[in-house]
């Protein structure tokens, strides 16, 4: 193996033999990045008024939320005194990025949550007075105890819904632009140092939440048994394929720029690249996850395919897709910390299945929001064309009152 | 309840919101460490408290308060130098509260030859021996260093020399 | 002595001034003031902050000299420093690095176990071929400009007035972020504690009139520390003479420990 600075021994500091941020650091930015990549596709319609996503857009909103929920666990469960976490926010050091990180995520869910709260309000509204006790209570407490809608606030809430979308929109970019500045700040590092690093991590963040979306979409309507919006479908893969389009582009960018330079960047990402990342990077993220779903989407985007087809080849392209983007943070996270500080080797990451950084882990955070979104919509209506299937009148008749709200917008 | 306003609900988001931020201001203020320095962003107390760790190490000039002959002699020898912890292990292993709990170590080859055995590395005009004893000058039995470098005072002189090939 | 740090940067010598330089540092601050109302923590960032100690009065400002030649690489200093500081096993706040420079070029390095117990000698062959062979002490540069400091998320690590570059662990979270904004790999995360961990330049021994316990410990005269205000210090006069380097440069720390004789292969 070509080592950097053709140093014939793969020497390493003494203090860098092990990997300090783990497969934890992985799925962090990968959560978060599904959270701005919800949050757009619920914005596209409000905002951008993309009418193809209206089915979708309270759909993307609850997702947005129950990835925002976990966003920071990784985080937590990876640090040494996780007792002391909020002394991010109660020492917050402006100089570094992750303190601000602790604001611009705190800040975001705040926004995501209003914004939820003024969707359902109308729902809030029905339950409390259709139910009784302690049920009863919950509700009212959602409501924070206005239990009769005013219709003027409809319009209100409306034009509040789309503006908090439109801040929304540049404050999910921030949460996420500033995950790749925690990394591409590092000038320790060099696969990591690039001020690409944050368009990057933003463009794969959306490509990865939009992928995601889709299929949690089509895993939710193939267990209802219910009609998939193939109109819906056709727009998303078309966006989704641009949207992967400019996120590839830049990445290949960084690396073609570096390798053109041949600069000190080079002299250690080059022997990184063709060594120890080669199968996950070259192989894994470049040849394989970014080609055929490059192919898939492409097809799916251009030319006028079947509803099946254009099912499959819309999932699989963005199951592919969420793959990619996977690896990228593997790549980026662990790949960056292969590259010894000593500029004369690599350090070896060492797969871990079990321990508290662990694969186990990692997996058993990752599905936490799915089982949170499922929790949730067993309380509140997400999908408008459940209504045929919905027995208890109460909510048929929120359903009813929220599409007559819809329609007076 | 009244009919409310198109407003009631967002005036109290509104309060919820307020109240959230006194709270966490409230928090954030008493968790803030009291001598927190806010210009250059540190708690001041951490200063006083690392001041306070205690010492392994005494230096030299704790050995002389009990060994004061041995230094008095070492001014003149060639490891004059050295740190006498280095060799014979650190004051708090040695002594503890004024009082001797163990003796302190020292004595083997293997610190002679840690800094003396020859290295490619070494500064070239660093006294250095090639480690094995047979190649040593004159010397061809297996023997401690010891026995004839005095570990304080290792120079040998000519007499001293001649003396060890006798016993030898 | 501060013209002696490195950092200090000026277009035309005629420019040394204290005039020009005054207008200067006006300029820059009432840019910084606009940025500051833009996006505060950028400007924060470019401005260095977490490294006020510039503001503040002190009487000591310290720095470590290393001598390459006089190293002999026994590792005491080492030993030392682990009991000294309760390091645990491989993890170093110190550590020793032996180069070997083939005829050919090539750039042998090692380290075993952080040349805790000296170093074994080198086999026949690479012995053979060495043009240059030397020990190379190293620990946390203490940076003027520490990137380790600017990247803490809640101020726990910071520069002293007197130019240590500490750890509050009690106010640690143990993210480790700092462990990878150092260039040097001079901190580590403490497995033990939980907490990042790295050289203190012996704060406690320093603030009761010792030396590190590293420089104590070193038999020829490779480490020194001492005070730069006082230029009677060993490392005043050493520095005076300006034939010193620092590691790695070009990421622009301005290190405070300075290397005498470094060949321009040590990373």
């Amino acid at each position: 193996m070509e080592l950097p600075n053709h140093s014939p021994v793969n020497f390493i500091f003494p203090n860098d033999h092990e990997i300090t941020w783990s497969l934890l650091i992985v799925i962090y930015p990968y959560i978060t990045g599904l959270i701005a990549g919800a949050f757009v596709v619920s914005a596209l319609y409000k905002v951008f008024k993309i009418k193809e996503f209206k089915c979708i857009e309270d759909f993307a909103l609850v997702a947005a939320f129950c990835f925002g929920l976990f966003a920071a666990l990784p985080l937590l469960a990876h640090l040494g005194q996780p007792q002391r976490a909020l002394n991010i926010f109660f020492t917050p050091h402006a100089s570094s990025a992750m303190s601000i990180f602790g604001y611009v995520y705190g800040s975001y869910m705040i926004l995501l949550i209003i914004e939820l709260w003024l969707v359902y309000r109308p729902y809030f509204i029905l339950k409390v007075n259709a139910t009784e006790g302690l049920e009863q209570r919950l509700w009212w407490l959602l409501t924070l105890g206005v239990t009769i809608y005013n219709p003027d606030s409809a319009k209100l809430d409306n034009k509040l819904e789309v503006f908090l979308a439109g801040i929304g929109i540049p404050w999910a970019c921030a949460l996420h632009g500033y995950v790749g500045f925690i990394f591409g700040s590092v000038k320790a590092r060099a696969w990591w140092a690039t001020p690409l690093q944050p368009l990057i991590f933003l463009l794969s963040a959306i490509v990865s939440g939009m992928a995601i979306l889709l299929i949690m979409y089509t895993f939710i309507k193939w267990r209802q048994g219910a009609r998939y919006d193939f109109v819906m479908i056709k727009k998303y893969a078309t966006i989704l394929w641009a949207v992967f389009i400019l996120d590839f582009v830049l990445e290949i960018l960084e690396v073609i720029f570096a390798a053109y330079e041949k600069g000190h960047h080079w002299s250690l990402i080059g022997p990184l690249l063709k060594g120890p990342l080669f199968e996950t990077y070259v192989i894994g993220q470049l040849l394989i996850l970014s080609t055929i779903p490059f192919f898939l989407l492409g097809y799916a985007a251009l030319v006028d395919v079947k509803e099946k087809s254009l099912l499959y080849l819309a999932n699989i392209g963005s199951f592919l897709l969420t793959l990619q983007v996977l690896l990228m943070r593997y790549n980026v996270v662990i790949g960056g910390q292969m590259v010894a500080k000593s500029e004369r080797g690599f350090v070896k990451f060492h797969w871990d299945f079990f321990s508290g950084e662990g694969v186990l882990v990692c997996v058993a955070i990752f599905v936490m929001p799915f089982i949170t979104y499922y929790v949730i919509s067993q309380f509140i209506p997400i999908f408008e064309e459940e209504e045929d299937e919905i027995t208890k009148p109460v909510e048929r008749q929120a359903r009813r009152f929220r599409r007559s709200l819809r329609e007076n917008r | 309840m009244a009919n409310p306003t198109p407003y009631s609900h967002l005036y109290r988001l509104g309060l919820v919101l307020i109240t959230g931020l006194v709270l966490f201001m409230m928090i954030m203020i008493a968790q803030t460490p009291a001598s927190w320095n806010y210009e250059v962003w540190y708690r001041g107390d951490a200063l006083v408290e690392m001041k306070s760790i205690p010492i392994v190490y005494g230096g030299n000039e704790s050995c002389v308060e009990c060994h004061a002959d041995e230094d008095e002699e070492m001014a003149e020898y060639a490891h004059k130098l050295l740190n006498c912890e280095g060799c014979h292990g650190p004051l708090t292993l040695h002594v503890q509260d004024g009082e001797k709990t163990a003796d302190a170590v020292g004595k083997s080859d293997w610190q002679c030859l840690n800094c003396h055995q020859a290295q490619i590395s070494n500064p070239l005009d660093y006294p250095q021996f090639p480690g094995d004893i047979s190649k040593h000058e004159n010397i061809k039995k297996n023997t401690l260093c010891v026995k004839c470098h005095a570990p304080h005072d290792p120079a040998l002189s000519e007499e001293d020399e001649d003396e060890a090939m006798f016993e030898f | 002595m501060r013209e002696l740090i490195p950092g200090v940067n000026v277009t035309d010598i005629n420019d040394i001034d204290s005039k020009s330089r005054r207008e200067f540092v006006k300029k820059a601050l009432s840019g910084s003031a606009l940025m500051l109302l833009v996006y505060a923590p950028g400007a924060a960032a470019l401005h260095g902050r977490g490294t006020g100690w510039k503001q503040m009065s002190t009487e000591h400002r310290y720095a470590y000299v290393i001598d390459i030649h006089a190293c002999i690489g026994w590792g005491g200093c080492i030993r030392a420093c682990k009991q000294e500081n309760h390091v645990p096993d491989n993890m170093f706040r110190t550590w020793l690095e032996r180069y070997v420079i083939t005829e050919d070029g090539e750039v042998y390095v090692d380290s075993p176990d952080g040349g805790l117990k000296g170093f074994p000698p080198l086999n026949d062959e690479i012995q053979s071929k060495t043009s240059i062979s030397f020990f190379v002490p190293k620990m946390c540069n203490h940076c003027e400009h520490p990137p380790c400091v600017q990247v803490c998320p809640v101020g726990a690590t910071f520069k002293s007035p007197e130019g240590f570059v500490l750890i509050d662990h009690a106010h640690c979270i143990g993210c480790a972020y700092c462990v990878q904004a150092c260039p040097y790999g001079a901190r580590f995360y403490n497995t033990e504690i939980g907490k990042s961990d790295k050289c203190s330049w012996c704060y406690h021994r320093v603030q009761d009139g010792k030396s590190p316990v590293c420089v104590e410990a070193c038999p020829t005269g490779a480490r020194k520390f001492g005070d730069l205000l006082d230029p009677d210090s060993d490392v005043a006069k050493i520095l005076a003479g300006r034939q010193w380097a620092v590691l790695k440069p070009e990421v622009f720390t301005s290190p405070t420990c300075f290397y005498i004789s470094l060949p321009h292969e040590v990373v």
